[in-house]
């Protein structure tokens, strides 16, 4: 399960969804502009606040980091 | 295998310079860790010659197309250079454990975020001190945020965080701000801003329930008054500085980091070494002047294998 915590002006967030585009992999966007559990959730996991962060099966990842995306996802 | 050109860097510079190398047939290999460069947080560019008005995102992907069109280079993304080194007439760049060889070199890794350097900082990076505005403004819905720096970029944070934001204090070093008017007139207008100079940040305190960034404490340069106010969120916004600190050791750089180079050629002061965009002491960081450097560095690198 992949998921992005994300906010609609972030470009990185952009960055992050058009790449998982690219690779194919589906996943869930939670807007945390709007969405206060999400944020919560956001903050639990990677325990600060800034966007984008990944979660690709339970690996937490802060900000575009491609490398460590592709590590991940196993690529 | 010995390339005649890396190019490090995926800016407009980067990918200027890509192109022009393509067509110049030099054997290129462009190593970025992103693409796009520091405009693409920008929400709207409106002096991108050619294009009314674009994204940040929407620049870097007619960039990164028109690169990605030109086959014969070779593109290394995601990767961030450890290491540049002479190696007798070549020069060898270390990027992930792997080595490339090359002949000459063009620098075009821009610039990032200016850091104040103060206590608190480092520490709350994410859990409160923020420096993409346009990433993070809206985790501040209903929230009191310091905005650090009195310049345009400073006023782009707090034009961001308006919508957003409940009580916005600008905190600026010098005793006037030095932002656009019309930036100014906006965030006045709001009703909700309210300006600060001659303030010295002195530390960026944390809360202790939950670590994240509970105020800060600036010294009043005017009175020596030590002053806090009491915040959820910082955005550092006092400019950029040169991502230079890989090739200091090599090259020339200025008092602020920048390469120091010949604004004809953009050689920078080793033999074999070109340098053009935002980490060049170039006057003025732009996009446009980074990707007309970038391609006159090309041009004089291809004269220089036509000489050699």
């Amino acid at each position: 399960m992949v998921k992005i915590y994300s906010t609609p002006t972030c470009p990185y967030c952009v960055m992050v969804k058009d790449y998982f585009k690219k690779l194919g992999v589906e996943y869930q966007d939670f807007d945390v502009s709007i969405d206060e559990k999400a944020r919560e959730e956001l903050v639990a996991k990677s325990h600060q606040m800034g966007v984008p962060v990944v979660d690709i099966n339970g690996t937490i990842i802060v900000g575009f980091n491609r490398p460590e995306i592709d590590k991940a996802l196993g690529k | 295998m010995l390339y005649d050109l890396i190019i490090l860097g995926g800016g407009p510079a980067g990918i200027a310079a890509g192109i022009y190398a393509a067509r110049k047939k030099l054997k290129t290999l462009l190593i970025a860790e992103s693409f796009g460069g520091q405009s693409v947080v920008a929400a709207q560019i409106n002096n991108f010659i050619g294009f009314k008005s674009v994204s940040g995102i929407e620049m870097k992907n007619i960039l990164e197309e028109h690169l990605r069109s030109h086959e014969e280079i070779e593109i290394k993304e995601g990767a961030r250079v450890e290491k540049i080194e002479k190696k007798e007439n070549n020069f060898a760049i270390s990027v992930n454990g792997e080595q490339f060889e090359t002949k000459t070199v063009l620098v075009a890794l821009g610039s990032s975020y200016r850091k104040l350097s103060i206590p608190g900082e480092k520490e709350f990076t994410g859990k409160g001190v923020f420096y993409c505005s346009t990433c993070d403004a809206p985790l501040m819905k209903n929230k009191t945020v310091i905005v650090v720096g009195g310049g345009n970029s400073g006023f782009y944070a707090v034009l961001d965080l308006l919508p957003h934001a409940s009580k916005i204090y600008v905190l600026e070093y010098g005793d006037a701000f030095r932002a656009d008017p019309i930036y100014i007139d906006k965030a006045k207008a709001s009703g909700k801003v309210e300006f600060i100079t001659m303030a010295k940040t002195l530390e960026i305190i944390g809360g202790s329930e939950n670590g994240f960034v509970s105020a800060i404490k600036y010294k009043d340069r005017q009175n020596k008054e030590i002053k806090e106010i009491k915040t959820d969120g910082v955005f550092v916004a006092i400019g950029y500085a040169p991502n230079s600190g890989i090739v200091k050791d090599l090259i020339k750089t200025n008092e602020q980091g920048k390469i120091i180079i010949d604004h004809q050629t953009q050689k920078a002061s080793l033999e074999g070494i070109w340098a053009a965009g935002d980490i060049t002491d170039v006057l003025y960081g732009q996009i446009n002047v980074a990707i007309g450097d970038a391609i006159k560095a090309v041009l004089n690198i291809n004269d220089y294998f036509k000489k050699s």
